[in-house]
């Protein structure tokens, strides 16, 4: 673990430097820690895949005063109980108008349709990280028979619901928005909702699986 | 364009939620100290044209880019707030300075804060009014306030936002990802080449058009998803610079600098064409900088008279 000066008054809790579930389990500790110490200090905490970044009040604690906070507190992530992770089950539409790239990735990996499904529909995921809009889980990791790039020219509109991949990873727009991965189908489920708390379906470590729906 | 702000949406990062904020944070507080009104719903608004009528009496003011502004016919002095009788018209003819503008009323306006905040968020239309950007024929109803007196900020403080920029920068978690006579050219003390804001730029961020920085042949194109902050200068595979302002959360472009704090509002005044040049500080600088100008602002209830 490296905490580094970011910014003014951000720092920078550093545990590896891989999209990996060892990496990810000390981030999710390091955030849960990080949270329930309800420091009145810290206004943000950002876990994504191999790193924490947090804003503080800088008028009332200093980098190096935060920073040996943390060390201390993060000396032993292992000792610190965990709640389970939430599972969520998502029930999608796959190809045709709700997933126009299925027929690409297929193409792409050398399957059929109903294979890409099949194995789409075959993995637990982990939610690694949420951002990108609010409520957006980066699922990993995705079979790597399905490892397709991005779209070189992302798409500036696509539905909410939308489910898209890119090389090992997928996710749901929670969001109309722009979009650079390839849409292979849509679900109806809400992930984020302004009005009530949690606004967020998704937090990180959660599990997500998906099943076709028609 | 028109849209509702305030400080900002904070707290929520951890599931993606930007902040939203404004982005001239200094014009803003100016307004809330020549109003009386901390921490209020304000419009901020880009364009030449713009034009409002008020239903009732109530006080008004302007700060952010200097405009040509009048109040029927009345030309209003800049940074400084003012009556507006029920039927008056207030017009904006001219940007003359600067891009972003900002207009905040006495009481501020009432509308619900959505997750603590009245800032639109434009991309998943939430926030804001209705989650978009005002259109003519909307109402707007404001908060009564008491009668306040008018008042106006100290003109030899207002900040210069006219083009060329020059911004001051720390470096950037990746900064190392590029080659050094690259980053000497990007951020090299008097030295720094010039960069042309592009036609590519939002709340979101700015593309600028230059120079581009030279990555190591070793180091990666991009990185795995991290936390970023409004000023962050992103740099994609292209090697052109994006400054990301107030909308994202995480980035997966090398992050070849931060721009200080202290010089982050500029950034709500880069119009298409401007130039921009960057130079190198230290984060210990940028700190002192940056407490210097909180303390500016913690004053401007006493400078607005």
């Amino acid at each position: 673990m490296i905490v580094q000066p970011y910014a003014e008054n951000a720092l920078r809790i550093i545990f590896g430097n891989s999209i990996d579930l060892k990496i990810h389990d000390r981030v999710r500790r390091a955030f849960f820690i990080c949270r329930a110490l309800k420091h009145q200090y810290i206004l943000e905490i950002v876990p994504s895949f191999c790193a924490c970044v947090i804003t503080y009040d800088e008028d009332k604690t200093s980098f190096a005063e935060l920073a040996d906070l943390l060390r201390e507190r993060l000396l032993d992530l292992s000792a610190v109980e965990m709640p389970p992770p939430r599972v969520h089950e998502i029930p999608v539409r796959y190809g045709g108008e709700y997933g126009p790239d299925l027929a690409f990735v297929a193409r792409h990996c050398h399957l059929s349709p109903e294979e890409v499904i099949a194995r789409h529909t075959a993995t637990t995921y982990t939610v690694y990280t949420v951002g990108f809009t609010p409520g957006f889980p980066y699922l990993g990791n995705l079979d790597e028979a399905l490892d397709t790039p991005r779209l070189e020219t992302p798409r500036t509109r696509i539905p909410a619901g939308s489910v898209g991949i890119a090389q090992r990873q997928t996710g749901i727009y929670p969001f109309e928005s722009p979009a650079g991965w390839r849409i292979i189908g849509r679900t109806s489920v809400r992930l984020f909702d302004t009005t009530q708390s949690p606004y967020s379906l998704m937090e990180i470590g959660d599990k997500v699986r998906f099943y076709e729906v028609s | 364009m028109t849209l509702i702000v305030d400080l900002g949406r904070n707290g929520y990062s951890d599931v993606g939620v930007p902040t939203s904020a404004v982005l001239d944070e200094f014009a803003c507080r100016a307004l809330y100290a020549l109003l009386d009104s901390p921490d209020t719903a304000v419009l901020e608004v880009t364009g030449p044209r713009f034009a409002l009528q008020f239903h009732d009496d109530t006080v008004c003011a302007i700060t952010g880019a200097r405009v040509l502004a009048f109040l029927d016919d009345k030309p209003l002095r800049p940074w400084a707030s003012f009556h507006a009788g029920s039927g008056s018209v207030l017009r904006i003819r001219e940007v003359r300075e600067g891009f972003r503008y900002y207009i905040g009323f006495g009481g501020g306006i009432g509308i619900d804060k959505v997750m603590g905040s009245y800032a639109t968020n434009l991309e998943c239309r939430f926030g804001g009014w209705q989650g978009r950007p005002l259109v003519g024929g909307d109402i707007l109803t404001l908060t009564p306030a008491g009668k306040a007196a008018t008042r106006y900020f100290p003109e030899d403080m207002i900040p210069a936002m006219s083009s060329p920029h020059r911004l001051r920068v720390i470096s950037g978690p990746e900064s190392d990802f590029f080659t050094p006579s690259s980053l000497s050219a990007f951020w090299g003390k008097g030295g720094a080449e010039f960069f042309t804001v592009s036609t590519k730029l939002n709340r979101t961020g700015i593309r600028l058009e230059g120079p581009p920085l030279h990555f190591r042949d070793e180091a990666p194109r991009s990185i795995i998803s991290e936390g970023i902050l409004p000023g962050t200068v992103q740099v994609p595979g292209d090697g052109l610079p994006i400054v990301m302002l107030h909308e994202r959360t995480i980035g997966g472009y090398a992050r070849a600098a931060m721009v200080a704090r202290a010089d982050r509002d500029r950034l709500a005044h880069l119009r298409p064409g401007d130039l921009v040049g960057f130079e190198f500080i230290s984060l210990e600088e940028a700190a002192d900088q940056w407490r210097e100008q909180k303390k500016t602002m913690d004053d401007f209830p006493a400078l607005c008279r």
